[in-house]
C-alpha cells in the first residue's frame, strides 16, 4: 500500500520486499512483501506490527545493513547500497556497548569508527555524554550501569556521531515502564532540539503515540505497511498528553488495525528468526 | 549469592584440609618407612629424601634436565600457541568452515595423540625433536578450538553495530573481534599449557635421552629410590608453580570484564 | 557443448558440499590422507614413514608378528578393567563427597589437589610397586579414569534445585525415595559426561604406561618396530590402537546418548 509520496523525503522506500532462505528451504522466511514508505525531514516516525511482521527488518534494509531481495532505498539523493555512518545512525534494543570498554571509550571508538579526526572527538564525546546526562559516569563500564543508562549511553554514541538520521530498533524494549516513559519524554525534547530524522520500531502503542509524528501500521507477515496515522501534537510531548483525550483516541484506532494482524501473526508457526541474527549466520560476523 | 567473607571462609577451610591432609601424609610416610618396616627399596625414608632434595638443588644437578624440560616445552607451546591461533582465526571467518573443521578437530583430539609418540620417536629420534613434536600436537587442539569458538561466537549485534558506524575491516578486527574473544582464547592458552607440560615430562619418561621425566626413569632403573623421590618431588614442585603462574595470568587477562 | 558437462558436474559438486558439511569433512580427511602417500612414496625416507596403501596392507603381517595378538587383548583387557574400577570408585567417591556437606568440605580439596597433580611423573612408582604386567597399567588407568567421574558425580548431585528435593518432601517422600527418584535421575547425565572423560582418562593412564614398559606387552613391539626402523609395521600397530580408542570413545558416547537424554 503506498501513502501519498512526500516531496524532499529524508529516506524512501520503494517496493521493498525480502525474505531470508531460499525457495523450500525449511528457512525459508517472507520477512517483507513489496513495502513502500516515505520518511519526512525531521519527523519521528514509529513503525509498530505484531512479532515477526519485518518492521525490524525494514529498519535493517533502511540503514544500508544488508541488501533487500527487491526494491530500493534512497537517503536524500543517495541509493542505500551499505551501511551509511556519516548519515545514519543505529540504536539497538541490547544496547550493543562493547562490554570491555567503558562508555566514554565506547563514544570514542564509534567516532573513530566513522571516521572523526582525532582532535575533534574528545569535544564531541563530552558533549553527547552531557546530552543525554551520563558526564558522571564516563569511566563507568556499561556492566555497571543500569538498562536505561545504557541505553542513554547508546544514545550518546549515536549523537556523537552528529548524523541526520537515527535508526532505532525498539531500545527501550528491554527495560521496565517507567524508565521507558522517562527516556520517551527524554527523546522528545531531544527531537525538539536537534531536527533529527528518527525512525522508531516498536511494539508498545503508548509509546507509537506518544512519541511519534507518523506511525506506519505493519500487517502480519509478510509485512506490508497497512496505514499510516498521523500524530498531530508538537514536540517536545508533555506528560499530560499522555492523559488526553486526543491520546486515547489514536491509541484506540492503532489497535483497531493491530488487533487482527496480531491475532493472525500469533497463528503462523515457526517463529521467524530476528533479522540480525540471520545475516550473521549467513557469514557475514 | 555467598557474600566475600563467605567465599574466603570456604577457600580458607579448603586449604586448611589442604595442607592437613599433606601433613597426615607425610606423617604415614614417615612411620612407614621407620616404624612400621616398610622395605627401603620400595619407599625410601622422606628424611632421605629430603636430604637427597636438598643435594640436588645444591649442586645445582637439577639444572640440565630442567632446562630440556623447559625448552621442550617453550618451543612446543610456541609454535602450537601461533598455529593455532591463526588456523582458529581464520576457520572462525566462515560457518561453513566451523561446521567442516571443528568437529574434525574436536574427533582426533579425543583419541590418546600419546599413541603418536612412538612415530615421532622413530622419525626424529631419542632427542627433544620428539618431545617438541608431541607437545606441540597435543596442545595445539585446545588452542584451535578455544579459537575457533571465541572468535565465531561474538555476539553478531556487537559486529553489526561497529559496521554500521563504518568501522574498517582491520578496525573490527581490533577493537571488536579481539576484546571479545580474548577470554576464550587465553582459556584455550592455559590448556595447551597444561596439556603441553604433562605430554612432555611424559614423552621424556617413555622415550628420551634427557629432561625431567628421563632423569626419574634413570634413577627408578638404577634402583636409587631416595633420589628419584626427590626429582619426583622437584618435577611436581616445578609443574604447581608454572601451573599457578600461568592461571594467574589467565586471570588476569580476564579481569576487564 | 561437452565441455559445459564436467562444469556442470562441478557446480553440482560445490553446492551438494556445500549443504552437507559432512561430506566436506570426509574430503578433507581423504586429502590428507592422499599427502600422507604422496609424501611416503616420494619424499620422505622409506625408514622414516610408510605410505598408508602399504600400511593397510601390512596388517596381516602386524598380527602375524609373535605376541601382538596376545598384547592387544590384554590392552583391551586392562581398558575394560580399568574403566569399571574407575566408574565404581568414581560413583561411589562421588556420591559420598556430593551428597554431604561435610564430605564435600573435606574430601574436595582433597580430590581436587590430587587430580592436579601431575601423576606421569610417579608412573615409574606404579611399575616397581605392581609390576610390568596388567596390574601397573590397571591401576594407572584407574588413577587416571576416576577423577573426572568423582567430580562429574559430585557436581551432579550437588547442584540439584532444592525446590525439587522440597517439592518430593512435600508429597510424603522418604529419604530413599528422594535419592532414587530425585537425586539418582538428576545425577545420571553428568554421571555420563564424567564417563566420558573418565574414559579418555583411563585410555591416556593405561597407554601411557603401556608405551612405557618397553620390555612386555605393546609397549615392547612399539619399541622394537621404532628400533628396527619399521614405519610400516609401527604404524599399524598405532592405528590399530587408535581404533581400539575410537571404539571404546563411542561405546561410551553412544551410551551416554541413550541413557541421558532429558536434559537437554
Amino acid at each position: 500500500m503506498t501513502q501519498a509520496a512526500i516531496p524532499d523525503a529524508a529516506i524512501r522506500v520503494r517496493n521493498v520486499s525480502h525474505h531470508f532462505g531460499e525457495e523450500g528451504d525449511a528457512r525459508h522466511v517472507r520477512a517483507l512483501l513489496d513495502t513502500s514508505l516515505d520518511v519526512a525531514r525531521g519527523e519521528l516516525q514509529c513503525l509498530i506490527g505484531p512479532s515477526g511482521c519485518g518492521k525490524s527488518t525494514l529498519l535493517n534494509v533502511m540503514g544500508g545493513l544488508f541488501e533487500p531481495t527487491t526494491g530500493t532505498v534512497t537517503v536524500g539523493d543517495k541509493p542505500v547500497r551499505g551501511p551509511m555512518p556519516h548519515d545514519i545512525a543505529f540504536i539497538f534494543q541490547e544496547s550493543a556497548l562493547f562490554p570491555w570498554n567503558t562508555i566514554y571509550e565506547n563514544v570514542m571508538l564509534g567516532m573513530m569508527f566513522q571516521g572523526v579526526p582525532k582532535s575533534e572527538r574528545e569535544d564531541r564525546a563530552r558533549r553527547a555524554l552531557e546530552a543525554v546526562g551520563l558526564d558522571e559516569f564516563a569511566a563507568h563500564y556499561p556492566s555497571q550501569l543500569s538498562g536505561g543508562m545504557r541505553q542513554r549511553a547508546a544514545l550518546a554514541r549515536a549523537l556523537s556521531l552528529e548524523t541526520q538520521i537515527l535508526l532505532m530498533d525498539e531500545p527501550f524494549g528491554a527495560l521496565d515502564e517507567q524508565t521507558r516513559m522517562v527516556l520517551g519524554e527524554d527523546l522528545s525534547v531531544l527531537l525538539s532540539r536537534s531536527k533529527k530524522t528518527i525512525v522508531f520500531v516498536t511494539h508498545s502503542l503508548g509509546e507509537a503515540v506518544f512519541l511519534a509524528d507518523r506511525v506506519a501500521v505493519f500487517s502480519a507477515r509478510p509485512g506490508t505497511i497497512k496505514e499510516v496515522i498521523a500524530v498531530d501534537e508538537p514536540h517536545p510531548r508533555k506528560p499530560e498528553f499522555m492523559t488526553s483525550a486526543k491520546f486515547h483516541r489514536l491509541r484506540d484506532q492503532l489497535y483497531g488495525l493491530l488487533h487482527d494482524e496480531i491475532r493472525k501473526s500469533m497463528l503462523q508457526s515457526a517463529k521467524p528468526k530476528r533479522a540480525y541474527e540471520d545475516q550473521a549466520t549467513k557469514g557475514e560476523a | 549469592m555467598s557474600s566475600p567473607r563467605r567465599k574466603f571462609n570456604d577457600r580458607f577451610a579448603s586449604r586448611l584440609v589442604q595442607v592437613g591432609f599433606l601433613a597426615a601424609v607425610l606423617l604415614l610416610w614417615y612411620l612407614a618407612t621407620t616404624r612400621w618396616g616398610v622395605n627401603k627399596l620400595l619407599l625410601p625414608n622422606p628424611l632421605n629424601v629430603w636430604d637427597q632434595l636438598a643435594d640436588v638443588i645444591a649442586k645445582g644437578e637439577y639444572l640440565n634436565d630442567l632446562r630440556i624440560t623447559l625448552t621442550e616445552l617453550a618451543i612446543a607451546f610456541l609454535i602450537s600457541t601461533v598455529s593455532g591461533t591463526l588456523l582458529g582465526y581464520s576457520i572462525s571467518r566462515s560457518p561453513y568452515l566451523i561446521k567442516v573443521f571443528e568437529p574434525l578437530f574436536a574427533g582426533i583430539y579425543s583419541i590418546p595423540i600419546i599413541l603418536f609418540l612412538p612415530l615421532y620417536v622413530l622419525f626424529f629420534g631419542l632427542g627433544p625433536a620428539s618431545k617438541i613434536a608431541l607437545g606441540t600436537t597435543i596442545s595445539f587442539f585446545p588452542v584451535v578450538l578455544n579459537t575457533i569458538a571465541g572468535f565465531g561466537n561474538v555476539d553478531p549485534m556487537l559486529v553489526k553495530a561497529a559496521k554500521s558506524m563504518g568501522a574498517s575491516d582491520y578496525q573490527l578486527f581490533r577493537y571488536v573481534l579481539v576484546p571479545a574473544a580474548f577470554p576464550v582464547i587465553l582459556s584455550g592458552l592455559r590448556m595447551g599449557f597444561t596439556v603441553a607440560l604433562l605430554s612432555i615430562i611424559g614423552s621424556e619418561t617413555i622415550a628420551s635421552l634427557g629432561g625431567l621425566g628421563h632423569r626419574i626413569v634413570n634413577l627408578a632403573e638404577n634402583m636409587d629410590m631416595a633420589r628419584m623421590f626427590a626429582y619426583i618431588v622437584f618435577a611436581i614442585a616445578i609443574a604447581a608453580f608454572l601451573n599457578t603462574v600461568v592461571s594467574v595470568l589467565e586471570a588476569r587477562g580476564k579481569r576487564q570484564r | 557443448m561437452s565441455a559445459a558437462a564436467p562444469a556442470g558436474a562441478g557446480i553440482r559438486l560445490q553446492r551438494y558440499m556445500w549443504r552437507h558439511p559432512g561430506v566436506a569433512r570426509l574430503g578433507v580427511v581423504l586429502m590428507l590422507f592422499v599427502v600422507w602417500e604422496i609424501a611416503a612414496r616420494w619424499f620422505v625416507d622409506p625408514m622414516f614413514l610408510s605410505p598408508p596403501s602399504k600400511v593397510l596392507f601390512a596388517f596381516d603381517d602386524v598380527l602375524a608378528t609373535r605376541g601382538v595378538p596376545a598384547a592387544l587383548r590384554v590392552t583391551f583387557f586392562e581398558l575394560a578393567v580399568a574403566f569399571a574400577i574407575a566408574v565404581v570408585i568414581g560413583l561411589v567417591v562421588g556420591l559420598a563427597v556430593g551428597l554431604s556437606k561435610f564430605g564435600n568440605r573435606s574430601f574436595m580439596p582433597i580430590v581436587l589437589l590430587l587430580y592436579g597433580m601431575p601423576q606421569i611423573t610417579i608412573l615409574p612408582i606404579f611399575i616397581l610397586y605392581f609390576g610390568i604386567g596388567p596390574a601397573s597399567k590397571i591401576a594407572f588407568g584407574v588413577t587416571h579414569g576416576m577423577f573426572p567421574i568423582i567430580m562429574a558425580v559430585a557436581a551432579g548431585v550437588q547442584n540439584i534445585k532444592p525446590i525439587l528435593m522440597v517439592g518430593a518432601r512435600s508429597m510424603g517422600a522418604s529419604k530413599w525415595h528422594v535419592l532414587r527418584y530425585v537425586i539418582y535421575p538428576h545425577m545420571i547425565p553428568s554421571f555420563f559426561a564424567g564417563m566420558r572423560l573418565g574414559m579418555t582418562g583411563v585410555l591416556l593412564g593405561v597407554l601411557l604406561a603401556e608405551l612405557y614398559v618397553s620390555i612386555a606387552g605393546i609397549g615392547y613391539f612399539t619399541s622394537v618396530f621404532t628400533q628396527n626402523f619399521d614405519p610400516t609395521k609401527l604404524l599399524g600397530l598405532v592405528a590399530m590402537l587408535a581404533a581400539m580408542a575410537i571404539v571404546l570413545n563411542e561405546i561410551v558416547r553412544r551410551t551416554e546418548v541413550r541413557f541421558a537424554r532429558w536434559r537437554d
